[in-house]
């Protein structure tokens, strides 16, 4: 018993803090009418369970999960009326909204989870069809689609309109598109109901009503019990075509991904950023979704030598905050070290090379498989304005990358010589123009290849 | 033997060679028209025509929606659905009872070696005479295509579809004349006078061959092909429908009669409910499937050619590509797969749970015992979260991507999540079950109980072991469990034990490991392994005492424990897809934070952010403000030296100075958010000794 009771501790802190939520919450006059609803929904469902077990019909019971799922989505409309007034805290750094995306996914999840229990158990009924009493079923079905419509289209469910929104078609509303349409070729004036795509929820609730009113006309005929089963069958296959593509929408935000519909403007101002004077390289770009709608990034910058920080990253800034709200861009440059050790000779730059190196090697394999392929790769633009502004500096950020990456990758002695003479060469502060250019052609392709991980060169002591 | 007479057999011109080619397509021919009639015999002339008459254009767009993802829209699809559901129609709602009673073959009509060999074939299915007709129509169907489809070629070469039709039937005329004069010799009793034959004989042929054949090509030739096929299903239905209503008119009775020496007297297709809906549906999806087929026909759009003229790409590419693809897809699949000790683990395990099922499965299939059959069912279920499991350990070692671009590594977290809310609707299943149970016990049959659940325990033991050794720590827990449940009195303390362990080992994990995904997978294991220990409990208690109730409160038991053991689980992953600070790190980063604080030259920082994105990625960011005199690049090396030291891994630091807010105000006109910002920093400029606490 000991370790149920250490459990219970913590679990009545919580629901002391839940209740002290909810009466934040329900100091709200909005969130009333969802306490109303959701009253009635429990009520609803209850009847509607008794009634699945009364008639022994399976089909009813599929549907009688749709109005379960409509109490998740009424709890997910006061989460989200709760995030509204809630403030990040030093924990939950980012804010609450994240809450909210994480109820329409769990809700999700859980009725395609019910719609799997369905399938598992006409499974099971296929081989040993169960009687069905046909008495309460209709009048549940009317009870749980009326009860389901009104919930639906009275309440704002912020979240889940959302969701329904932005998420891509399911099959269900693939295909009522597709009839609609022609319908719509005969009767233009329904147009403004159907086409576009029709309310998910709703679908879903005619739809199942639909199957079960088949259903309850083909057993009081013909006494077709298995038409019960198959009904369910094709409501819980109906639930998952419905829930899925929100739960991938919802998923996808919870995996921190960039939203596929900004990449082309994220892309465009990427590209703004890296032709603003100074900056060479744009990389690491993360850029994901708080919650619903709010873009976060972090972006890391590459700049020649010689720019200003403050200058470039007040412009990068500027660029990328149309679009990210919580914006936050690391500035670096190559060889920062150089100017202050300028009038130092040659033996001090040699001896800043374990700098170099020691802190990259652990992290190599970590950093190994992210970085290649999200970054962009170092742009082919990027290296002719460099090379016509001649500044000096430019000509060395090659050389140090490719010193970082030939040791730890252990090239063998050839390779270990080369960048000696030419940082000898940097180090006297010549921008040879014969020499290192001959590097440069030959380097601007390693960046490309090796770019990314040059970060790691980057950190010191 | 409709094809002994043939009125075109002579009247054609000579060919010299393809005789070889001409022989294959005649013996399909043959053979695929023995089908039919067989078939015919089976299922009755209505049924046959609503399965058999549709034309190419349908069935080869049906099959491209079934068999290649490349269907044409969600029509097509509707159509392909409309098709099978017409199918399932007739196989499971149309009651033709009567001929069920034919179950007995009398020997008289087993006319040939080959008719036989059906027979014996569907019986040995074990369905229903006119339902094994309809499989064996719709496989005729397919024959049908491919054969038309093969012989497309053939009657170019050989110099047009007329030719090659008369050619082939001559020569499968050969074919079957001694096979018919076999027949007639040993079977003389069944028919009496070859002379009153011939004349219903020759309208049939006539009518089924030639006509046919004839109308068909000049519809293809003055009609579209897939319009054609799009009219033509309606009438033929139709009629075919009509004909079935008005079925107890003489003379198609004695056509019948006559047509199938026997067999149909005792019996008749009635026209029952399922075949009209059917016909319905088979209406429908050839309509649809033979509508669209224009645009399938024409396959995809890819682009255009640099003349301007659009390329397309067809059907026929689809096809190889999957082809192609598949075995290959599936071979390094399963090579990254066993590449990783996780994901083979729960491959192992899978493939272990799946072979017990199937074992479980036929033998409940074989001993004819629902029981067995629904635990089999339910440990399919169960292995569906095994499978999730599986693909989340395999993707999360997939390269990032422009679109994932941490990496793919959350989505191990997310399954975790997943399969701890699938084990909370398990509980809360068996809550339920067990509540009404417990109001209501029924009796129960606990002959079977006992081995199953045995061998079941047994699997999810070894599971249990073997995950627990990719834990360690969990491994003496594990091998507590072993013993306990092997003498299982005192029910309460061995599933203490076994709750201990679990939540031992979800907690140990958090700390250590931290792979959300494997302890879903584990707990689900041991919720499974919980189920069989309850039944084996509860059928001793059952079998020594008689108490009924001991079952529903053993799964109630069991069903709290599975709730409590998923708590954590499902706790911990909320709280990184929350982006919550990670709670190991805690420490470490508010001590970062203040060494961050006492670095020379910083002023403060703001937005300290920390998150853990995986198992092995915990990023950060932070925004520091500088005086203007320090060099960044040194404030950001060391205070990534600091956060690394505290455990983050994915840094991004921004460093402000004062000229930065001058910037950003002289650019951001229209951005008062920015600027809002910059009052906000001027103003903590002041109090910097840390009353910003994060």
């Amino acid at each position: 018993m000991g370790t149920i009771h250490l459990f219970r501790k913590p679990q009545r802190s919580f629901f002391g803090k839940l209740l002290q939520e909810f009466r934040l919450v329900a100091a709200d006059r909005r969130s009333w009418k969802i306490l109303l609803f959701g009253a009635i929904n429990l009520i609803c469902t209850g009847f509607l369970l008794m009634w699945c077990s009364s008639t022994n019909s399976i089909a009813l019971t599929a549907y009688t999960y749709l109005t379960i799922f409509d109490l998740f989505s009424l709890m997910t409309c006061l989460i989200s009326y709760w995030v509204t007034m809630r403030k990040p805290s030093p924990v939950y750094s980012f804010g609450f909204e994240r809450l909210e995306v994480l109820a329409v996914f769990a809700s999700t999840v859980l009725a395609q989870l019910g719609a799997l229990f369905i399938l598992k158990e006409s499974a099971e009924r296929f081989l040993e069809q169960p009687e069905i009493h046909t008495g309460r079923l209709l009048v549940g079905t009317f009870v749980a689609l009326s009860f389901n419509l009104f919930t639906m289209l009275s309440i704002r469910n912020k979240p889940f309109a959302y969701v329904s929104e932005a998420a891509s078609t399911s099959w269900l509303q693939e295909h009522v598109a597709d009839l609609s349409r022609s319908l719509c070729g005969i009767i233009p004036g329904l147009s403004s109901i159907f086409l576009p795509r029709m309310n998910p929820f709703v679908l879903i609730d005619l739809a199942g009503a639909f199957a079960l009113c088949i259903t309850y006309m083909l057993i009081e005929i013909n006494n077709y019990f298995a038409v019960d089963t198959a009904s369910a069958i094709a409501i819980a296959l109906m639930t998952f075509g419905t829930m899925y593509p929100m739960s991938v929408y919802s998923g996808k935000v919870l995996l921190q991904t960039t939203p596929p519909h900004v990449i082309g403007q994220l892309d465009k101002l990427i590209r703004e950023v890296s032709t603003l004077d100074g900056v060479l390289e744009v990389r690491n770009e993360h850029f994901w979704t708080l919650g619903f709608g709010s873009l976060a990034g972090s972006v890391h910058v590459r700049i020649r030598r010689d720019a200003d920080e403050q200058m470039v990253l007040a412009h990068v800034t500027n660029r990328l905050y149309t679009l990210v709200s919580t914006l936050t861009v690391q500035i670096f440059k190559d060889d920062w070290i150089r100017p202050a050790l300028m009038s130092g000779p040659v033996a001090a730059n040699v001896l800043n090379f374990p700098d170099h190196h020691i802190i990259p090697m652990p992290l190599m394999k970590g950093t190994d498989d992210l970085n290649p392929v999200t970054s962009t790769p170092a742009k082919p633009g990027s290296p002719p304005p460099e090379f016509a502004f001649n500044a000096p500096g430019k000509n060395v950020s090659p050389v140090i990358l490719l010193n970082t990456q030939t040791r730890p990758y252990g090239l063998g002695l050839n390779h270990g010589q080369t960048p000696y003479s030419s940082m000898f060469n940097q180090g006297l502060g010549f921008p040879g123009t014969g020499a290192s250019q001959g590097f440069r052609t030959g380097f601007t392709s390693i960046p490309s290849r090796y770019g990314t991980n040059s970060r790691i060169g980057q950190p010191g002591p | 033997m409709v094809l002994f007479q043939k009125p075109f057999s002579s009247g054609k011109t000579i060919t010299k060679h393809q005789w070889i080619k001409i022989f294959k397509h005649a013996v399909a021919g043959c053979i695929i028209s023995l089908l039919w009639f067989f078939g015919l015999t089976l299922c009755g002339p209505l049924r046959t025509l609503l399965l058999f008459e549709h034309n190419d254009i349908v069935v080869i767009s049906l099959l491209s929606v079934l068999f290649t993802s490349s269907g044409g829209g969600p029509a097509k699809t509707r159509g392909a659905a409309f098709f099978i559901i017409a199918v399932i129609c007739l196989l499971l709602f149309d009651n033709d009872d009567l001929m069920a009673k034919m179950a007995e073959h009398p020997e008289g009509h087993h006319d040939s070696a080959l008719t036989h060999m059906l027979y014996t074939a569907i019986a040995f299915l074990g369905v229903a005479d006119h339902k094994g007709g309809v499989l064996l129509l719709v496989l005729a169907l397919c024959c049908k295509v491919g054969f038309h489809t093969a012989s497309r070629k053939l009657s170019i070469d050989v110099g047009g579809a007329k030719r090659l039709q008369a050619l082939s039937h001559l020569v499968s005329v050969l074919l079957l004349c001694p096979w018919v004069i076999v027949l007639s010799v040993t079977t003389e009793s069944k028919v009496e006078s070859w002379f009153s034959l011939i004349m219903p004989f020759a309208t049939v042929i006539f009518f089924v061959m030639i006509l046919d054949f004839y109308v068909d090509s000049t519809c293809a030739v003055k009609m579209d092909v897939s319009k054609c096929a799009r009219y033509g299903s309606f009438p033929i239905f139709i009629s075919a429908l009509l004909f079935g209503n008005f079925w107890t008119h003489p003379i198609t009775d004695q056509l019948r009669a006559m047509n199938k020496a026997a067999h149909q007297e005792s019996t008749e297709h009635v026209l029952s409910g399922g075949v009209v809906v059917s016909a319905i549906f088979f209406i429908l999806s050839a309509n649809i499937l033979s509508s669209l087929s224009k645009k399938g026909q024409k396959g995809t759009l890819i682009g255009y050619s640099p003349e301007g003229t659009p390329l397309y790409n067809f059907m026929g590419d689809a096809f190889q590509h999957s082809s192609q693809s598949i075995p290959r897809f599936i071979k390094e699949s399963l090579k990254q797969i066993l590449e990783e000790s996780d994901s083979r683990q729960i491959f192992y395990f899978l493939c272990l749970n799946l072979l017990f099922t199937f074992v479980e499965l036929f033998y409940g299939v074989l001993t004819n015992s629902l029981g067995l059959i629904s635990d089999g069912f339910h440990m399919l279920f169960d292995c569906s979260a095994l499978v999730m499991g599986l693909f989340a350990a395999l993707m999360s070692r997939w390269k990032a991507t422009r679109i994932f671009s941490y990496g793919y590594g959350r989505i191990e977290i997310l399954s975790g999540f997943i399969n701890g809310l699938f084990l909370m609707v398990i509980a809360f299943f068996v809550f339920m079950e067990s509540v009404a149970r417990l109001i209501d016990p029924p009796e129960l049959d606990t002959h079977m109980l006992t081995p199953v659940s045995v061998g079941g325990l047994i699997v999810n033991l070894i599971g249990i072991c073997a995950f627990s050794h990719a834990h360690s720590h969990a491994h003496g827990a594990s091998q507590g469990s072993c013993h306990s449940s092997d003498h299982g009195h005192s029910h309460h303390m061995h599933g203490h034990s076994d709750h201990g362990h679990g939540h031992g080992h979800s907690h140990g994990s958090a700390g250590g490991g931290m792979n959300a995904n494997m302890r879903g997978v584990f707990l689900h294991v041991l919720a499974d392994t919980l189920g069989s220990i309850g039944v084996i409990v509860s059928t001793i208690l059952i079998e020594q005492f008689g108490w009924f109730i001991a079952d529903p409160l053993c799964s109630l038991f069991i069903a709290v424990l599975i709730f409590l053991s998923v708590v954590p689980l499902i706790k911990d992953a909320c709280q990184v897809l929350l982006l919550r600070l990670p709670p190991e790190h805690e420490k470490e980063l508010h001590i970062a934070l203040e060494k961050i604080q006492k670095i020379e030259g910083l002023i403060s920082y703001r937005d300290p952010h920390f998150w853990r994105h995986s198992a092995s990625i915990v990023a950060g960011t932070i925004h520091i403000q500088v005086t203007s005199d320090v060099l960044e690049q040194r404030i950001v090396q060391q205070v990534t030296g600091i956060l690394k030291d505290a455990g983050v891994n994915n840094l991004t630091i921004q460093v402000e100075k004062e000229a930065y807010f001058q910037h950003m105000s002289g650019l951001s006109t229209g951005f008062h958010d920015v600027l809002a910002m910059t009052k906000q920093m001027e103003s903590m400029r002041y109090c910097k000794d840390g009353t910003y606490i994060m």
